[in-house]
């Protein structure tokens, strides 16, 4: 979503000269800013400057042991996803297809949103232990309300004249929701997909913060307890930056599957 | 005995139909859903040893609540933890909101402010709240400062996002139109950006009230002495798991009603112009629903 918001409101009348060089400049400026406030104005134990956590983030790539960490927290992110998607997409059609069922979810799907992420990382703390099936569920329960909620809307948006064409035209049941429903609820559920993967990532680490014996999050919660600020900003930035790439990559490959869409849901 | 058999008529088809409506009405499929939820609870704990009854903890909120005991010396004590957290997350919110105004009219008035910040912005989007929680519990220690300065920065940037928005929502045309005739500042401020920029005053706020009651609880849970975050961890570290079941609760209801009561019903209001009455109708499913739970407080 934030990657959404921000391609939404990207200047279209700037060129993209003078875009590339305001992110330069911008990138540039912000690590002088933080380069001179952990310098001059804070202590460098109280805030690290950008040489010292960019040369800790280079020890753990070289190191080679983040491939496991990064490994481990990646695949419970998909696995949860995968289960999340797997619970969701028929509960979201029963919603979009069903005026009982909408209501008996509304609730759900529109309180989850606003449940604190704090909730899930302990709840599956008490419930499953430090072990793996904890991020993986918490994961599954947070991605589920947006991707239901896509499918819903996406089944709602099917066209009921095309599907009554195929109708008269005798087209069987498979081949009308093979050229008729799934073309159209698609785009839908990949955009939910791509929403509910922002906030997945993020309630995966923490649950591992909060009980986990691998992962990044893992790694964060053990370089705070050794009260080391370096390697809590190098193990997050990393993450950061690894996910917002996998946001971007989805994004792109969403554009490109959906490039016979009139409209365009990544705005 | 004949006035009864007139008041409860064998169910003719007319009666069961309404029967049949009244189970299936919007009203009775919400009851339905809190029921399952109990009804799962509750064959949780069958399963999980761990896991407290749902009766076991609304017994136990109900004792937290009145300053009862709760078998020993230790007696609830709900709202010096509330109040404590009450304060903290509203100076937090206050002051991150304010900031995130600033600094989202900057950004969508001003082109190079836009493209300087653009990435980096991101950046601090996707940062979660438990990064600050660390950070801050690290610089300033246990106390008050860290959960209040988490809730600040972790609020700001999604503020800034959606003003930034409302003030690029204001039409270009209009602008244009005010050039011409010569419209005055004041008078555009009034009429022209202040209507735009509520909608997404208000949803920026909704915002920053979700994820900054995220953010309280977690600095609270790490690096604080009092409040409800370290009362939740006070109970899950002596092992008491109804107790911290019951703040689960507690917490989870505390942002149920803002957001159900006041954020979610002022947010619709604030669109109201520009949704219209159906928009309004139709945003139970569609896009602006998921708009509405993308700020999920990570």
């Amino acid at each position: 979503m934030t990657q959404a918001a921000i391609d939404s409101t990207v200047p279209r009348s700037a060129s993209p000269w003078r875009r590339t060089w305001g992110l330069v400049l911008g990138w540039v400026g912000f690590l002088a800013l933080w380069a001179f406030v952990s310098r001059f104005v804070l202590d460098e134990f109280i805030l690290p400057g950008p040489t010292k956590v960019g040369a800790a983030m280079w020890e753990i790539v070289v190191e080679g042991q983040f491939i496991d960490d990064f490994a481990a927290s990646i695949s419970k992110t998909f696995m949860g996803f995968g289960l999340g998607a797997l619970i969701a997409v028929p509960v979201g059609y029963s919603m979009g297809t069903s005026r009982y069922w909408k209501a008996f979810f509304h609730d759900g799907v529109v309180g989850a949103g606003s449940i604190p992420g704090i909730t899930y990382a302990v709840l599956a703390l008490v419930v499953f232990g430090t072990g793996f099936l904890g991020p993986v569920l918490a994961v599954a329960f947070i991605s589920m309300p947006f991707i239901a909620l896509s499918v819903a809307e996406g089944v709602e948006g099917v066209d009921p004249n095309l599907v009554s064409m195929a109708r008269a035209f005798h087209r069987s049941d498979t081949q009308t929701s093979r050229h008729v429903v799934v073309p159209s609820i698609a785009p839908f559920v990949f955009a939910g997909v791509r929403l509910a993967f922002a906030i997945a990532w993020k309630v995966e680490a923490l649950t591992e913060v909060f009980g986990s014996s691998n992962g990044v999050g893992f790694q964060i919660r053990f370089a705070f307890q050794a009260f080391s600020i370096t390697n809590v900003l190098a193990w997050t930035l990393l993450f950061i930056i690894f996910m917002l790439l996998i946001e971007r990559g989805l994004v792109v490959l969403e554009r490109r599957v959906f490039r016979w869409r009139t409209w365009d849901l990544t705005a | 005995m004949t006035s009864t058999a007139t008041t409860t008529p064998t169910p003719g088809p007319q009666r069961r139909g309404k029967v049949r409506r009244a189970l299936t009405s919007d009203w009775a499929a919400r009851v339905s859903f809190y029921i399952a939820v109990l009804l799962g609870w509750q064959l949780l704990a069958w399963q999980v040893e761990r896991m407290p009854a749902p009766w076991e903890t609304f017994d136990f909120i109900l004792r937290e609540l009145a300053g009862a005991s709760h078998g020993g010396v230790i007696t609830g004590e709900f709202w010096e933890h509330f109040l404590a957290t009450l304060q903290r997350f509203s100076i937090g919110l206050v002051v991150g909101f304010v900031i995130g105004v600033v600094l989202g009219i900057g950004i969508g008035s001003l082109p190079f402010i836009k493209s300087l910040l653009n990435d980096v912005m991101l950046v601090f989007l996707a940062l979660p709240a438990v990064i600050w929680a660390f950070l801050t519990v690290m610089w300033f220690g246990l106390g008050w400062e860290a959960p209040v300065y988490t809730v600040i920065l972790s609020t700001i940037p999604f503020v800034a996002v959606n003003v930034t928005q409302g003030v690029r929502a204001v039409s270009p045309d209009l602008h244009r139109m005010s050039d011409a005739f010569k419209v005055p500042r004041q008078r555009r401020v009034r009429h022209l950006m202040l209507p735009a920029l509520t909608g997404y005053l208000f949803t920026g706020l909704r915002f920053a009230v979700i994820i900054g009651w995220n953010a309280v609880l977690l600095a609270e849970w790490f690096g604080s002495v009092n409040g409800v975050g370290w009362r939740s961890r006070f109970w899950y570290d002596a092992s008491r798991y109804r107790g911290f079941v019951g703040w689960v609760i507690i917490f989870i209801g505390f942002i149920f009603l803002v957001d159900g009561l006041v954020m979610r019903p002022l947010q619709r209001k604030a669109f109201r112009w520009r949704d219209g009455r159906a928009g309004a109708d139709q945003a139970e499913t569609g896009e602006a629903m998921i708009d509405t739970i993308v700020a999920a407080g990570v």
